[in-house]
């Protein structure tokens, strides 16, 4: 039965790994992504799953595990955050190199040092060159549905690569909300059964993987895996759409939020989305034009489409959650890349916001539209990028 | 489509460099490898197999024969040096060489 249920963000990735049930999960405690394996681990404890649980002794070796299960020809899941998805980095290349349909929960945090465990998202950024499809989440329910489409997407005959499901680390992976969790049986339909691409256990069939590739074919294999990723755009909406036939809730690439006549647009990812929206409702309130975009899908990036969306625009600011040091914010230079083109182009800036934790409240984002306003009316970007709400300016 | 060297198209290639068969090995030249080579020596030779055993690529080549007093066995043929890649241990481990009096496999550096 579809339920209506108070529970955790970290609670609803469990619920849905228990409903996928998937044949192998490997994986090492991290704060804030710790609750989803201990739920995960009670449910098979419980008998709830087919899973095989193995508990490993670092992030390195649950990413190995995950890979080695994937291409026996297991359908195989993780969790992680932060510091251990950087001790994953190395296996992270190998299981997109291998196209292994691999999924892993990141729960945002910012990466040491100095140590700290709160929301920022330098860790899945950082990771996002190695080839894994990347689906960011505002809150519960969007984590736990993107959760239920990631095999879908993964295991398509035209992708074949792993994703990483983001949300935000305690803002939403500790917080409880209510959202909708889906019936076991439907969701085991939508997901349906894995597939798997010359299984090392066919042990009628034999194969060989992870040889060596040299001069000769190794550009080869990554122009397949870059083709690959693209076609993850339209598999990812012909899957979100299939998702909504089925449990009623919409997705789209990215989504748009007063979008359609806006003139000024935020962009901005995860769960700073919720204030952005209670602010620009105030503001649209007061008669101004002003929306949000939402990002979704963040690898592959859907340049083209969110070119399209920014059309009718005036001044884009973007929002990082993250760093580059020594550069500009990551989502900031893919918005950037994709509005090179536009015809007017809209005035651009970024703010890097929330690192380790830091809030963003209500009054700030005020500021921020109040920013954008004086900006636009002077025809002329002030500040091109800093760091919003840090001490001495 | 292949190239002018027979190399195939990234569209023609299995996903994430797999090799969909098996037994493969046997393709591949690893002779090509060698600086130094093994020789087989008939008339040392006792044929225990042993340099049989302990080849990782499966060079050595047997073939049906008889022990001297005509019961059936396995004797060495020959080296196939398509895949001999020249490492040595077969002359390492020869039973025939550690006893000092007479050689059944010599391992001499390759003529370049």
């Amino acid at each position: 039965m579809s339920k209506f249920s108070a529970i955790t963000g970290n609670g609803a990735i469990a619920e849905a790994m228990r409903q996928i049930s998937p044949d192998v999960v490997a994986a090492f405690p991290i704060t804030p992504s710790t609750q989803i394996i201990e739920d995960f681990a009670k449910f098979a404890a419980d008998g709830k799953v087919d899973t095989e649980l193995i508990t490993v002794e670092s992030e390195h070796s649950a990413m190995s595990a995950c890979l080695g299960a994937s291409v026996a020809g297991g359908r195989v899941m993780t969790a992680t955050s932060a510091n251990g998805l950087a001790l994953m980095w190395e296996m992270l290349y190998v299981a997109s190199g291998m196209r292994q349909p691999i999924l892993v929960a990141v729960v945002n945090r910012a990466l040491s040092a100095p140590i700290n465990i709160h929301c920022d998202h330098n860790d899945s950024m950082g990771a996002r060159d190695a080839g894994w499809i990347q689906i960011y989440a505002e809150n519960n329910q969007e984590a736990y549905d993107n959760m239920l489409m990631a095999p879908v997407i993964t295991e398509h005959a035209d992708v074949r690569l792993p994703l990483m499901v983001c949300l935000d680390g305690f803002i939403i992976s500790h917080s409880i909300e209510t959202m909708q969790l889906e019936d076991d049986s439907k969701v085991k339909d939508f997901v349906g059964e894995h597939t798997a691409y010359h299984a090392l256990l066919d042990t009628d069939n034999p194969s060989t993987w992870g040889s060596l590739d040299l001069h000769d074919y190794y550009i080869e294999h990554k122009k397949g895996q870059q083709v690959a990723m693209e076609n993850v755009i339209p598999v990812v909406e012909e899957v979100s759409e299939r998702f909504y036939q089925e449990f009623g809730r919409k997705y789209e690439l990215f989504e748009s939020y007063c979008l359609d006549d806006a003139e000024r647009v935020v962009i901005a990812i995860n769960s700073v989305a919720g204030e952005l929206k209670e602010v620009i409702d105030e503001v649209r309130d007061a008669g101004e034009k002003v929306g949000l975009l939402k990002i979704r899908l963040f690898r592959p990036f859907p340049y083209a489409e969110i070119a399209a969306a920014l059309k009718n625009c005036k001044i884009v600011t973007v929002l990082d959650r993250s760093t580059s040091m020594g550069a500009y914010g990551p989502l900031f230079v893919e918005i950037c890349s994709a509005l090179y083109d536009a015809d007017p182009r809209p005035m651009l800036y970024s703010r890097t916001f929330g690192l380790g934790g830091r809030e963003l409240l209500l009054n700030d984002i005020r500021d921020l539209f109040e920013e954008s306003k004086r900006y636009l009316d002077e025809g002329k970007i002030e500040k091109r990028s800093y760091f919003l709400n840090v001490r001495g300016g | 489509m292949s190239d002018k060297y027979g190399l195939k198209d990234w569209q023609e290639l299995p996903l994430g460099g797999v090799i969909p068969e098996g037994g493969n090995a046997a393709d591949y030249e690893t002779g090509t490898w060698r600086t130094w080579r093994p020789v087989w020596l008939k008339d040392g030779c006792i044929h225990c197999l042993t340099c049989w055993v302990f080849c990782p690529e499966g060079a050595y080549v047997l073939k049906d024969g008889k022990t001297p007093k005509g019961k059936d066995r396995k004797e060495i043929r020959e080296i196939n040096y398509y895949h001999c890649k020249g490492c040595g241990l077969c002359a390492k481990e020869c039973p025939v060489n550690k006893k000092g009096k007479t050689e059944a496999i010599q391992f001499i550096r390759e003529e370049i």
